[in-house]
């Protein structure tokens, strides 16, 4: 387990460098992969039959299978996406997603002391907040949803690691609403590179006040 | 009773995916519409006659007690209000607004508006903490479709914006519940996981602490989607962009629904953490929202953003309602839900109205509404008395029972200091449309786009303001609804 949340880390950490959206899925289908794995060791240990697997299962075909699928269709839509790339803020959130490790687990022994699970609970806060920098830092559609998306891993393994999986109704709705959630956001990028051009959020300021 | 509730969450996703076909013209679809709306309203109506107010209706996945009636009775007011005006508002739209160049878009309007609001529904009548979350986060992803109906760049700005906050604030609420499920585990082991009436049996077992950051995650997720400062910025974008039948839907039923929810965590959550920390937290959001709307309402151009600044002022005022947790401030928040529903409906609808008639938005550039469109002019004349609270609109009560609870509660400088705060929203919603009533008109009016039925429908959602707030004696089921309901919120809240 150590060494997967180790990978798990060293993937986030890869995340916040990567510019190149298609990369960017890629590493975000790695994160998949890895928690899916987890989910599954952690189905091996519960050992209450078949559904303890569904969990990782589910996480394999929506979140390594279809989500990037969309979003790489998507992404060849895209001409003169490349052109936008910048790496003006990567290291600021390099730096913040290396704070956040610290933060976590400063969290961790202060809120939930003793916990079973330290080193995933910590790790998965540390993927729900980068996955909220990302949102926050990058402009580009697609590198928004990729964060979204790790938030959603991140809660996902946070519930995994205090709870030993959601009731499975709960668990079958949680990744129906990201799946159309993905869609939905999918469907919305493709009309923002039609009528803006670009999928660059930043041309999105004309509503204030 | 069970048959009924299959009506009511049967018939609307049937009725969506027939629509979704494209195999019906628009004259079919209208009235499919409206029968769908009317059957459901009826199946409600039985519904009240079968269940006692004080009554529990549950089947283990579905369960329907006199808050859910309470609210369900919003909802459902809601569409059908909004079903009947919706064919004069498109066609309307089709002649002379956004939808001219769509020849199909009234299938797709339909199929996206019911769907919405059965997602409404799903929220209302569900008992698991959990599958309320994955319901209120399915009202954001279809009304998403909606508010990007228009296909403008402005929308589509609005949309890309409520998505992101929403879905970002209710995956923090995810979280509050995961942690609420956490505490479950460690006092009740996996039984009934996150099931409302179990929890509240058991509430008082739960672990302080635990429960303590579950609420402050889902007074932060859901407070995004209830429109809480400062996590309103999508609020006024989505409420403007939407298509104005559905900014009434969003302003009146899913804030009403996402308070529903907020309600139903803190029954729970309050027994273990306490009211006064609940309390300084909900106090504290409220103060920002109306103070937040003040001075964007003050300067506000747009008409339906000046209505979603007023949306956030009543929020506020909801809000501050919980805060107090008293069973007469409890009682007329959920009065407070009703009123606001109805009457900021009418509004947005009469916005739509104005939008038409002058092809503009901008309050700027309307005036002379009284001599031009004398009808649409005396509706927005009244429905802004009633949205301000004037006497006797239902507005008035349920405010003032609010902010008199406040004084009672001993908190006599927030309190003051709010009624500042409303009557600085109450000067920029009169300045703005006191200016577009009168003067001369710069710019003609395309003519009274008001119709007959529209008016009449109109007229009921005023009156019936003034009716239930004013004379809830006689209307002996309603009257013990809310009673019921309040007694669920306060007694369910305060066990200790």
């Amino acid at each position: 387990m150590e060494q997967l949340l180790i990978l798990l880390l060293a993937v986030v950490f890869l995340q916040t460098r990567i510019m190149n959206l298609k990369n960017a899925i890629v590493c975000l289908m790695a994160q998949s992969t890895i928690i899916a794995v987890a989910c599954f060791m952690v189905g091996m240990e519960s050992n209450i039959g078949w559904h303890s697997f569904l969990p990782a299962i589910l996480t394999m075909v929506f979140k390594v299978g279809v989500i990037p699928y969309a979003l790489f269709t998507l992404v060849k839509k895209l001409t003169n996406e490349q052109e936008l790339e910048s790496n003006i803020n990567a290291n600021y959130s390099t730096a913040a997603s290396a704070f956040f490790v610290v933060l976590s687990y400063m969290l961790i022994d202060k809120m939930l002391p003793g916990i079973g699970s330290r080193d995933i609970v910590a790790s998965s806060l540390v993927l729900i907040m980068t996955g909220l920098a990302l949102i926050v830092m990058r402009s580009r559609a697609i590198m928004q949803i990729v964060g979204l998306v790790t938030v959603e891993n991140g809660i996902y393994l946070f519930g995994m690691a205090i709870t030993e999986g959601l009731p499975i109704i709960i668990e079958l709705g949680i990744f129906l609403d990201v799946l159309i959630a993905v869609v939905v956001l999918v469907i919305l990028t493709k009309r923002l590179s039609l009528s803006f051009m670009t999928t660059d959020t930043n041309v999105l300021q004309k509503l204030k006040g | 009773m069970q048959q009924m509730l299959y009506i009511i969450l049967g018939l609307p996703p049937l009725f969506a995916a027939l629509a979704l076909t494209k195999c019906f013209s628009n004259k079919v679809l209208h009235w499919g519409n409206r029968l769908t709306a009317l059957i459901v309203a009826g199946a409600f109506v039985r519904m009240t006659t079968i269940l006692a107010p004080n009554a529990v209706f549950t089947n283990g996945i579905f369960y329907l007690d006199a808050l859910s009636m309470w609210l369900l009775f919003i909802v459902v007011s809601l569409y059908l209000a909004a079903a009947l005006l919706s064919k004069s508002y498109l066609e309307k739209e089709a002649t002379r607004g956004y939808l001219d160049r769509a020849t199909t878009f009234i299938g797709k309007y339909y199929a996206l508006f019911t769907t919405f609001v059965w997602t409404m529904f799903l929220v209302l009548v569900t008992q698991n903490l959990g599958l309320m979350w994955v319901c209120i986060e399915a009202t954001t992803l279809v009304s998403a479709l909606l508010v990007s109906f228009k296909h403008t760049r402005s929308a589509l700005e609005a949309t890309w914006k409520y998505i992101m906050v929403c879905t970002v604030g209710i995956c923090l609420a995810l979280l509050g519940t995961i942690i609420l499920y956490y505490a479950q585990l460690a006092v009740l082991g996996p039984v009934k996981p996150l099931d409302w009436v179990w929890l509240k049996e058991n509430a008082i077992l739960l672990n302080p602490n635990l429960v303590k950051m579950a609420f402050l995650f889902m007074i932060i997720g859901y407070g995004t989607k209830i429109g809480l400062a400062p996590m309103h910025t999508w609020l006024p974008d989505a409420y403007s962009q939407a298509p104005s039948l559905i900014s009434g839907l969003l302003s009146g039923a899913l804030c009403a629904c996402a308070i529903y929810v907020l309600l139903r965590n803190m029954v729970v959550i309050i027994p273990s953490v306490g009211i006064a920390f609940a309390a300084h937290i909900l106090y504290a959001f409220a103060f920002l929202t109306v103070a937040i709307a003040v001075p964007f309402a003050i300067v506000q151009r747009d008409i339906k953003r000046l209505l979603a600044y007023s949306s956030m002022e009543n929020i506020g005022i909801m809000v501050i309602g919980l805060a107090v947790f008293t069973t007469t401030s409890a009682s007329a928040v959920l009065l407070h839900l009703f009123n606001h529903a109805m009457i900021k409906f009418a509004l947005f609808f009469l916005a739509g109205t104005i939008i038409q008639e002058y092809q503009t938005s901008n309050m700027m550039r309307i005036h002379g509404m009284m001599g031009e469109t004398p009808y649409t002019a005396t509706f927005t004349l009244l429905g802004m008395f009633a949205i301000l609270g004037m006497p006797p609109f239902g507005i008035f009560f349920s405010k003032f029972t609010i902010i008199m609870e406040v004084f009672k509660s001993g908190n006599y400088f927030l309190g003051s200091l709010f009624i500042l705060l409303l009557a600085g929203v109450l000067m920029g919603v009169v300045y703005h449309f006191l200016r577009m009533l009168s003067c001369t008109s710069k710019r003609k009016a395309l003519g009274e786009l008001l119709t007959f039925k529209s008016m009449a429908i109109l007229c009921i959602m005023l009156i019936s303001t003034i009716a239930l707030s004013t004379g809830l004696e006689n209307f002996p089921y309603l009257r013990g609804l809310l009673s019921s309901a309040t007694q669920i919120i306060i007694v369910g809240g305060a066990a200790l």
